[in-house]
C-alpha cells in the first residue's frame, strides 16, 4: 500500500509518507487542561483520510471548496489535508471575521462546507446563510453550546463527520492518485486594505515550489528545517505566511507544530515551547520589545540597572551584527558571551527565544530599532517579504548577509526586477499564483502575459544584492507642494516606540504631514501609573496634556531623521482604539487608510485649520 | 519503536478489524518524553506532578544526599551525635507540621505523642524481667513501627476533640495533655522508672547488629547518624507524597477554611482523624528514635518545652513545607550546643540550672525571640527565605 500510482506529490501525500514512516513520530501539539497533548503523524493521517472520507460522502468533488473558519488547531489541518486529498479548495476565514465579512467571504468563494470552530463561528455563519446559497454543511468543532440547543439541518458535529468518514468509506486512493499539479488546492484572501477582499488562487504546483525553495532548500532558516525543530503556530491561518510556516513546514520537513491555546496567551505558550523557528508580524515583534522595557522599569533596582546595562550592550552588539550581516566578530562573541551569562540567556528564557535559531518578521514593514534590538540579545532575525500572490515567495534576508532596512535578497529560483519608469517590484517564478478567484479583471492588472506578477510594492536595490521596499504604491502621498512622500517610514520609527501603537501619516494634496497616532495603552498606561496620574479610559488617557508632551517628544525626535518635506506637523491622537469589527483594521491588524480618513475626518481637518 | 519492528503489522492499523473511530480517538505517538530543555512543557499530569520536576532540583538533591551520607565520614562523632538527634527531631518536626502546618490545627500536645512513641519504643526492646517494663524486642524494625502506631492510635483519640474546637480552643485542649501525659508518665513508675531516676531506652538493633555500640561497621555514632539519616529520608519523602495527594489538598482545604472545604465534600471528621493519626505516628516515631541515641528517658522530658521546641521548628523552618521543617529542626537543634558554649564567652550566664540567668533560660527566651521574630519579619520561615532568595533569581532579569 505504498505510494499507489500517486505522480502528483501534494501535501497530502508527504503526511501519508510520514504516517508510514515514523507513525509514532509527534507531528503537533495542543494544549488540553493545562497538557501538551501530543498527535503523532498516525494520528494526523487517520484523521485526515476520516474526514476526507466524509468530505466525500458529502458530495465534494474536485475544485469545491470547503472554508475553515477557526483558531489554530489540529482540526484545522486535518481539514485542509483532507480537502486537498480529494481535490478540494481550502478557503481559510480569519477567526475575527465579523458577519458581514463571513457573508461575503462565503458567498465569493462559494463554499460547500463549512467548519466552524464553536457556537460563536456557527452563529455568524448561520446569520448570513441566506447570502451565501451554496453552502450546504456546517461542521462544528466544539458542541458547547450548539449540541441540543440548534436544530438546523445543515448543522453536525465533527465527531459526526468522523463517523460519516469511517462508515462511508470512498475512493479516497484514487481521487488522491489522480491529482494535477494545476489543482487550485486553496484560495487565500487579501487582506482588502482597499477594496473587498480577493481571493488568491494558489495550486498545488505552486505550493510544491514554494515547499521546495522554502523548505528543502533552506529558503528561510538554514540549515533547512526538520523533525527536531518545533514552532508555535499561534497566527491566523488563512494567512498564508502562517499556513507556511505551519502546514508546509510541518509536512514537507515534518518540523513540530505546537498550537498556542489563543493570541492572548502566546507569550506563555513561547516560554514553554521554546520555539527554535518562529515568524512573527512586526505587531508581535514591537509587543514583545514594548513589554520588556515595561518589566524592566518595573524590576527592583539592582536588576533595573544590570539589565539596562546589558541591553546598552546589545545595541552596540546589534550595531556590529548589521555592520556585518549578522556575523559575529571575535569582539562581539565574547561580549555576548559574558553577556549571555549575565542576562540575555534568562531573557531569551523568558521570552520564550532561548532556542530560536531563526526568527523572521514579514507580511508588513518593521522599524530597523527593533530589529537591532532582537539581533543584539541573540535572535536570529530576518526580514522576509513575499505575499499571497507569489505564494510568499520573494526576497528574505538570509543568515549572515542580513542588511537591516532591506526585506533580503532574491530567493533562489525567482527572477525579480523593479519596474525602471515606476520603481514596482515585479516578481516571477513557479510560485506565481493562477490568478484571483473568479475576478480575471482584477488578475490582469497585477499579471502581465509575461508571467510577471506586479507586487504593488515599491522598491529599490541596495548595493545590487538586497531589496529595500519604500512603501504600497497606492499608499505614496504627494503633497500640495508635489512631493512624493511615502509615508510608511514615517510611519514605522514612530511605532518603534513602545508609547505608540498606530501611526496614522495624513497630507495627500495638502500643504503638509499630519498624523493620527494611537497610543499603546498598557505601555502609557504604565507609564502614568508611575508618574501618579489617574485615567479612566483609553480616550482619557490619550486626552491627558501629559502624554501629549510625551509624544510630542517621540514626534520631535522622530522628525529630525527626516527631511524637511517629510516631517509631521501636526497630530492628533485617535479617539479609540481601531478596531477589526468596527472596519478601521483589516484581518490581519492592517490599518485601512481610507476608511481611516473618512472615519476621523473631523480630527484631520482640525489639524489642517488651525 | 515498536511500529518498526513490525511494518507490515502496524502500517494502516486502523484497516485491520479495529473500528477506525477508536483508532481516531486516542492513537499513542509512542514517545511520552518531552523535548529536551523544555522544563514548563509538560506533556503529562505526571510531569506537572513530579516532586523533582527540573533538573536542576535532581542534581542539587542528589549532592545534598551525597553530602549528608558523606558527612558521617568527615565530621566528628560527637558532631555527628548532634546531626543525628537533629534529623530525628526533624522527624517530629514534619510530624508537627503535617497536623498544623498543611492541615492547619493548632497542637500544643506533641510532646506527649512524642513520650508514647518513646515509651512504647522502651517498653518493648527492654530486657525482660527487669526494674521497668520490658518485653525484650530490640529489633528496630518492630519497636519502630509500633511506637508510631501506638501514638497514632492515641492521636485518633485526640483527634474527635479537634473537629469539636477550633483555634485557640484546640490549642488549649491539647496543652492539657501535656500536663495529662507529664502526670501519667512521673507517676507510672513500673514503665517510666519515675521522676529523676528514668529508664533505658529504646535499642536500636537491626538484623542482630546493634547499632548503639561500635562495631565493624563503624563507631555509634556514624551508625546511629546513618540510621536517622536514612529514615530522615524515608520520612521526610512520604510526607512530601503525601502534601502532594489528594488527602494532603485535603488537609490544605481544611486549613485555610473548614466550611469552604466541607462543602468541597471534604468529610472534615475523617480527615482531621487522618491528620491527627499521622502526625502522632511521626512523633512516636521521633520520641521512640530520639532517646536511643542517649540510651536513656526521663519522664520531666515531656514537658511543654518539647512541644514550643516542636513550634519552633516548625515556625522558624516554615510552615507546610517539609524542607521547611527539617531545616528549623537543624537550626534549633544546633542552636543548643551554641548556648551551651556561651558561659565561656559570656561570664553572668551561668551552665548552673540554680542560678539566674543560665543557659536553659536563655534558650528558653532565644525560642521566643526567635518565633517572635519569624512571625513578624518572615511568617514563612527560612523557606520562606529560600523562596525569596530563589525567585529572585528565578525572574531574573525581571521582577516577576
Amino acid at each position: 500500500m505504498t505510494m499507489t500510482a500517486t505522480r502528483t506529490q501534494t501535501i497530502a501525500t508527504r503526511v501519508r509518507r510520514r504516517a508510514e514512516e515514523s507513525p509514532g513520530a509527534v507531528a503537533m501539539r495542543y494544549k488540553d487542561f493545562g497538557i501538551w497533548k501530543e498527535a503523532g503523524w498516525l494520528t494526523y493521517w487517520t484523521h485526515v483520510e476520516l474526514v476526507a472520507h466524509a468530505l466525500m460522502a458529502l458530495g465534494v468533488q474536485p475544485g469545491d471548496r470547503v472554508a475553515v473558519h477557526s483558531e489554530n488547531r489540529p482540526e484545522w489541518l486535518y481539514a485542509d489535508l483532507a480537502t486537498v486529498a480529494i481535490r478540494g479548495i481550502t478557503v481559510g476565514l480569519y477567526p475575527t471575521n465579523p458577519p458581514a465579512e463571513v457573508a461575503y467571504l462565503l458567498s465569493n468563494s462559494g463554499a460547500k462546507i463549512l467548519i466552524a470552530e464553536d457556537q460563536e463561528q456557527v452563529d455568524k455563519a448561520l446569520a448570513v446563510i441566506d447570502e451565501c446559497p451554496d453552502l450546504e454543511r456546517i461542521v462544528y468543532l466544539e458542541p458547547r453550546g450548539i449540541r441540543g440547543r440548534y436544530d438546523d439541518p445543515r448543522l453536525m458535529s465533527w465527531e459526526e463527520l468522523l463517523a460519516m468518514g469511517a462508515e462511508r468509506a470512498g475512493p479516497l486512493e484514487e481521487r488522491m492518485a489522480s491529482a494535477e499539479p494545476g489543482d487550485v488546492m486553496t484560495l487565500i484572501y487579501t487582506s482588502g486594505t482597499t477594496g473587498p477582499p480577493k481571493g488568491v488562487m494558489l495550486t498545488v504546483a505552486n505550493v510544491e515550489f514554494a515547499v521546495r525553495t522554502l523548505v528543502e532548500n533552506g529558503g528561510f532558516t538554514s540549515p533547512p528545517p526538520s523533525e527536531r525543530d518545533l514552532i508555535v503556530s499561534y497566527l491566523p491561518l488563512c494567512h498564508v505566511a502562517e499556513r507556511a510556516f505551519t502546514v508546509w513546514f510541518n509536512s514537507a520537513a515534518g518540523v513540530q507544530v505546537n498550537f498556542a491555546e489563543s493570541i492572548d496567551t502566546v507569550q506563555a505558550n513561547l516560554r514553554e515551547v521554546q520555539p527554535t523557528i518562529l515568524f512573527g508580524v512586526p505587531r508581535i515583534w514591537e509587543k514583545i520589545l514594548a513589554q520588556v522595557n515595561i518589566k524592566i522599569d518595573s524590576a527592583s533596582p539592582l536588576k533595573r540597572l544590570t539589565t539596562r546595562l546589558w541591553l546598552r550592550v546589545a545595541d552596540r552588539i546589534g550595531d556590529t551584527l548589521v555592520r556585518t550581516g549578522g556575523r559575529h566578530t571575535m569582539g562581539t562573541r565574547a561580549l555576548y558571551g559574558l553577556g549571555w551569562l549575565m542576562c540575555y540567556r534568562s531573557l531569551r528564557e523568558r521570552l520564550g527565544m532561548r532556542r530560536v535559531r531563526y526568527a523572521a518578521s514579514g507580511a508588513a514593514p518593521i522599524a530597523p530599532d527593533v530589529l537591532k534590538f532582537y539581533m543584539g540579545i541573540g535572535v536570529a532575525m530576518h526580514e522576509v517579504y513575499g505575499m499571497s500572490e507569489n505564494t510568499a515567495i520573494a526576497t528574505g534576508n538570509r543568515p549572515g548577509r542580513i542588511r537591516l532596512g532591506t526585506v533580503g535578497e532574491p530567493q533562489e529560483g525567482v527572477e525579480l526586477r523593479i519596474d525602471e519608469l515606476t520603481g514596482e517590484i515585479l516578481t516571477r517564478h513557479p510560485g506565481t499564483f493562477a490568478g484571483y478567484w473568479r475576478n480575471p479583471r482584477a488578475t490582469a492588472d497585477v499579471l502581465d502575459e509575461d508571467g510577471w506578477l506586479h507586487t504593488g510594492d515599491v522598491g529599490e536595490w541596495v548595493e545590487g544584492t538586497h531589496v529595500r521596499i519604500t512603501d504600497r504604491m497606492k499608499d505614496i502621498l504627494i503633497t500640495a507642494g508635489g512631493k512624493n512622500v511615502a509615508p510608511s517610514e514615517m510611519e514605522n520609527a514612530l511605532k518603534a516606540s513602545p508609547y505608540i501603537k498606530e501611526a496614522v501619516v495624513i497630507g495627500d494634496q495638502r500643504p503638509y504631514l499630519v498624523a493620527l497616532i494611537g497610543i499603546e495603552l498598557d505601555t502609557v498606561g504604565e507609564w502614568a501609573r508611575r508618574r501618579g496620574l489617574s485615567y479612566t479610559t483609553y480616550r482619557d488617557l490619550s486626552e491627558k496634556s501629559e502624554v501629549r508632551e510625551l509624544v510630542q517628544g517621540i514626534v520631535d525626535e522622530v522628525n529630525q531623521r527626516f527631511a524637511r518635506v517629510e516631517q509631521v506637523r501636526r497630530f492628533a491622537f485617535l479617539p479609540k482604539e481601531l478596531d477589526h469589527e468596527d472596519g478601521e483594521l483589516t484581518a490581519t491588524q492592517k490599518v485601512k487608510r481610507s476608511a481611516i480618513a473618512k472615519l476621523f475626518e473631523e480630527l484631520v481637518e482640525g489639524m489642517y485649520r488651525r | 519503536m515498536s511500529d518498526r519492528e513490525s511494518p507490515t503489522k502496524e502500517r494502516r492499523p486502523w484497516k485491520q478489524g479495529r473500528p477506525p473511530m477508536a483508532w481516531a480517538a486516542d492513537i499513542p505517538t509512542g514517545r511520552s518524553r518531552r523535548p529536551r530543555g523544555r522544563p514548563l512543557l509538560y506533556t503529562s499530569y505526571s510531569q506537572d506532578m513530579a516532586l523533582l520536576d527540573t533538573g536542576a532540583k535532581k542534581v542539587w538533591t542528589g549532592l545534598l544526599v551525597l553530602v549528608a551520607f558523606g558527612l558521617s565520614v568527615v565530621l566528628a562523632d560527637r558532631s555527628l551525635e548532634v546531626l543525628a538527634g537533629a534529623y530525628v527531631l526533624a522527624i517530629g518536626a514534619i510530624g508537627l507540621n503535617i497536623v498544623t502546618g498543611y492541615a492547619g490545627q493548632v497542637s500544643l500536645g506533641h510532646a506527649f505523642f512524642v513520650a508514647i512513641g518513646a515509651y512504647t519504643g522502651a517498653a518493648l526492646s527492654g530486657p525482660p524481667g527487669g526494674r521497668t517494663l520490658g518485653f525484650g524486642v530490640a529489633e528496630i524494625w518492630i519497636w519502630l513501627p509500633a511506637a508510631g502506631l501506638m501514638a497514632a492510635a492515641a492521636g485518633v483519640l485526640v483527634a474527635p476533640l479537634a473537629t469539636r474546637l477550633r483555634g485557640l480552643y484546640l490549642a488549649v485542649v491539647t496543652l492539657g495533655l501535656v500536663f495529662l501525659g507529664e502526670h501519667i508518665f512521673k507517676e507510672w513508675d513500673a514503665l517510666t522508672g519515675g521522676p529523676g531516676v528514668g529508664r533505658s531506652a529504646a535499642v536500636p538493633q537491626l538484623f542482630g547488629v546493634r547499632l548503639d555500640q561500635d562495631g565493624p561497621l563503624g563507631t555509634r555514632e556514624q551508625l546511629l547518624y546513618l540510621l536517622m539519616l536514612v529514615l530522615l529520608i524515608v520520612f521526610a519523602v512520604a510526607a512530601r507524597n503525601l502534601a502532594r495527594s489528594r488527602i494532603g489538598r485535603a488537609f490544605m482545604a481544611i486549613r485555610d477554611r473548614d466550611i469552604a472545604a466541607e462543602v468541597m465534600g471534604v468529610p472534615l471528621t475523617r480527615y482531621k482523624v487522618l491528620a491527627f493519626g499521622i502526625s502522632s505516628f511521626y512523633a512516636g516515631c521521633a520520641g521512640a528514635l530520639l532517646y536511643s541515641i542517649s540510651g536513656y528517658v526521663e519522664p520531666g522530658s515531656f514537658s511543654l518545652l518539647l512541644s514550643v521546641q516542636f513550634i519552633a521548628m516548625v515556625l522558624i523552618g516554615g510552615v507546610a513545607t517539609v524542607s521547611g521543617a527539617i531545616a528549623g529542626a537543624l537550626f534549633i537543634s544546633l542552636l543548643q550546643p551554641l548556648t551551651r558554649s556561651l558561659p565561656a564567652l559570656v561570664p553572668f550566664v551561668s551552665a548552673d540550672t540554680t542560678v539566674t540567668p543560665n543557659v536553659f533560660q536563655v534558650e528558653t527566651v532565644l525560642y521566643g525571640l526567635l518565633i517572635i521574630l519569624f512571625l513578624v519579619f518572615e511568617p514563612r520561615g527560612l523557606f520562606g527565605v529560600w523562596i525569596r532568595v530563589r525567585n529572585y533569581w528565578k525572574s531574573w532579569p525581571f521582577s516577576y
